[in-house]
């Protein structure tokens, strides 16, 4: 397979012929077959697909790099309930769901993610439960993964998805009314190809709180989409990045204010170093009608070499004549006068240079203990 | 042997001749003022001896105790005794004061060869120097000159030098932009640094902070070069008649 790029339409062929796989029987792919049997899967030039070479990721697709771990791992305090996706009880809880949080069965690469599905979790945490401790995704024994999170009314909990490794995963979210989720996700620095989705649909006075923390790997893409859905709710969404060596990161993050008096606030800081490459697309969609949103996007970046790549893009679609929106990008050098700075108070240049790194990443990271042990900050 | 010594000191910044032979010799236990005008090339010499880049020294000598400090790293100067309180002090959010200062007393302390002090030890040392400057105790968690004002910027790099205890300290215009409140716990500050064992360089434009610290010695800067020095009678003077009667 070296250097000729994998096709969509060869690995749609491929897929559609051996089948789907036969974990989760209850899910419905039949929209997911149309999709490839229609040849949707994006072609290497997409736009959405600028900044990540997707046939690198159907590669990994076609070829199976990840090795599973053999058990399902996940740990959760006693009154959240936890069931296998292929259990006849996650069925109810999609149910229970309601309507999808996203146009899942329109996207080809979630297709692909129920066609090939081999593990997953389906998670509900009861009306009004403050559980303690948090939920911990551990590992799925899967390349292909699905997560489902129902937060009900009113209840509170912390989602953590450790580092772990798989081809895509896909994680879809509701917070229900008056319902809190403050979910991590924790990247490793990686040598695999891998893609997830974020789907979130925070309902009236829901608080949805996303922390990111990343390394990058050798192909990462995530795909953030997050609805506003009920008067009142809230969307935060952070993250941090820093990538070394020729890793890669892709963030294509949306938020959607469906409903007036929504509000949200994104604030994101990026390192690149070496040969990397680090992208934020951050979209805020207000709709007709959504009066009274409140949306910031705020993203900073240091380019910490000559031959790294940043790209930084807000991007605003706004249909509501009263709304309150602001973005502000950045990309910048280390700032060499603050080097200079620390220099003449004894510090090594290295660790000069560590420390800015590090203040500068922690406007986006609340635990700090967390990055330290992903070693994003030193 | 002087503590500070330089000699027929040339300097240029992108190819432009700054300062166009100094001499300079100050001894252990003294204060040295060195003024004036916009210019002159005050600042220059400040940011030279700390190492600064882009400043070239084209000619001449600057040793402090006996070794020429012109070949070391900005940081070797620091760990050798040498501070600059800057004019202009850097902001650095997100790496706190705390941080900041542990990271620069703990490679003074290797430097000279010893174990970093514990936190707990730092932390009682860092207060005491953040109560003489008048800093609120929240100072240590506040990000280096974050959202500082002018004033606060100045006490901090008294702080610091300080908590350093630097061999010679080189205070550039530190008494700019202050009040007269500001200015006397910077003067305080300096006047509780002084001791037979350092010496202190006063880059300054104007008098008002020799009034409450007193130099030994007053020297006009002018065209990059020294073009006077006396006692402090002469800083009065100049306060009186400006810089012009020098004729530079």
């Amino acid at each position: 397979m070296a250097g000729s790029a994998a096709d969509a339409a060869a690995l749609a062929e491929r897929i559609l012929a051996q089948g789907p796989s036969s974990y989760a029987p209850w899910l419905d792919r039949g929209p997911h077959l149309d999709l490839l049997e229609r040849r949707a899967l994006p072609e290497l030039r997409a736009e959405a697909w600028r900044h990540t070479n997707v046939a690198r990721w159907y590669e990994a697709v076609l070829h199976g790099t990840v090795t599973p771990v053999s058990s399902h791992r996940v740990e959760s305090p006693a009154e959240v309930e936890v069931v296998d996706f292929a259990d006849p009880r996650a069925a109810e809880l999609q149910q229970l769901r309601g309507e999808e949080t996203y146009r899942l069965s329109a996207q080809p690469i979630t297709a692909l993610n129920a066609l090939l599905l081999g593990a997953g979790a389906a998670i509900r945490v009861p009306a009004g439960s403050a559980a303690s401790d948090p939920i911990r995704i551990v590992d799925l024994p899967a390349a292909y993964q699905r997560i489902l999170v129902i937060i009900e009314p009113d209840a509170r909990v912390e989602l953590i998805e450790e580092p772990s490794t798989y081809t895509h995963r896909l994680v879809e979210v509701v917070v229900q009314p008056g319902g809190q989720l403050m979910h991590r996700r924790h990247q490793a620095a990686s040598s695999h190809r891998e893609c997830s989705l974020v789907a979130v649909r925070a309902e009236s006075g829901a608080h949805y709180e996303l922390s990111l923390l990343s390394l990058g790997s050798d192909l990462r893409r995530n795909d953030i989409v997050a609805s506003l859905a009920g008067v009142g709710a809230n969307v935060t969404l952070r993250g941090a990045w820093r990538l070394d060596e020729s890793r890669h990161l892709d963030n294509q993050v949306a938020v959607h204010h469906r409903v007036p008096g929504g509000t949200s606030r994104q604030t994101y800081r990026g390192v690149a170093a070496d040969r990397s490459r680090a992208v934020l697309n951050g979209r805020i969609e207000i709709a007709p009608g959504a009066q009274q949103s409140d949306a910031t996007l705020n993203t900073k970046n240091l380019l910490a070499s000559d031959a790294a790549e940043v790209y930084a893009k807000p991007e605003l679609e706004i249909y509501a004549n009263d709304v309150k929106c602001s973005h502000g990008a950045t990309v910048g050098a280390i700032d060499d006068d603050a080097v200079h700075y620390f220099r003449t108070r004894g510090i090594d240049e290295h660790t000069a240079r560590t420390l800015f790194v590090r203040g500068f990443l922690r406007e986006a990271i609340d635990d700090l203990d967390a990055a330290q042990m992903l070693g994003l900050i030193q | 042997m002087s503590l500070l010594r330089i000699e027929d000191l040339h300097v240029e910044v992108d190819g432009k001749p700054i300062l166009v032979g100094i001499d300079l010799a100050v001894e252990a236990g003294e204060v040295h003022a060195v003024m004036g005008p916009n210019g002159s090339g005050k600042s220059t010499l400040a940011n030279v001896l700390a190492g600064r880049p882009g400043y070239d020294v084209v000619r001449g000598s600057m040793t402090v105790d006996g070794e020429d400090v012109r070949t070391l790293s900005p940081e070797e100067r620091s760990l050798h005794g040498l501070f600059l309180a800057f004019q202009y002090p850097i902001e650095i959010p997100g790496v706190s004061n705390m941080e900041f200062l542990k990271a620069a007393v703990d490679a003074h302390a290797l430097g000279r060869g010893e174990e970093p002090p514990t936190a707990v030890d730092f932390v009682k040392r860092a207060r005491v120097a953040a109560t003489r400057l008048q800093f609120d105790p929240d100072f240590l968690k506040r990000g280096v000159n974050d959202g500082f004002s002018g004033g606060e910027k100045k006490r901090n790099e008294i702080l610091q030098m300080l908590i350093l205890e630097p061999r010679l300290a080189v205070l550039d215009e530190t008494d700019s932009g202050l009040d007269i409140d500001a200015l006397q716990v910077v003067a305080d500050g300096i006047n509780a640094f002084r001791a037979n064992s350092n010496a202190v360089v006063l880059v300054t434009h104007y008098q008002r902070l020799l009034n409450y610290v007193v130099p030994d010695h007053v020297h006009v800067l002018a065209d990059g070069r020294i073009v006077h020095s006396g006692d402090r009678r002469l800083a009065l003077e100049l306060e009186e008649r400006g810089y012009g009667w020098l004729g530079g």
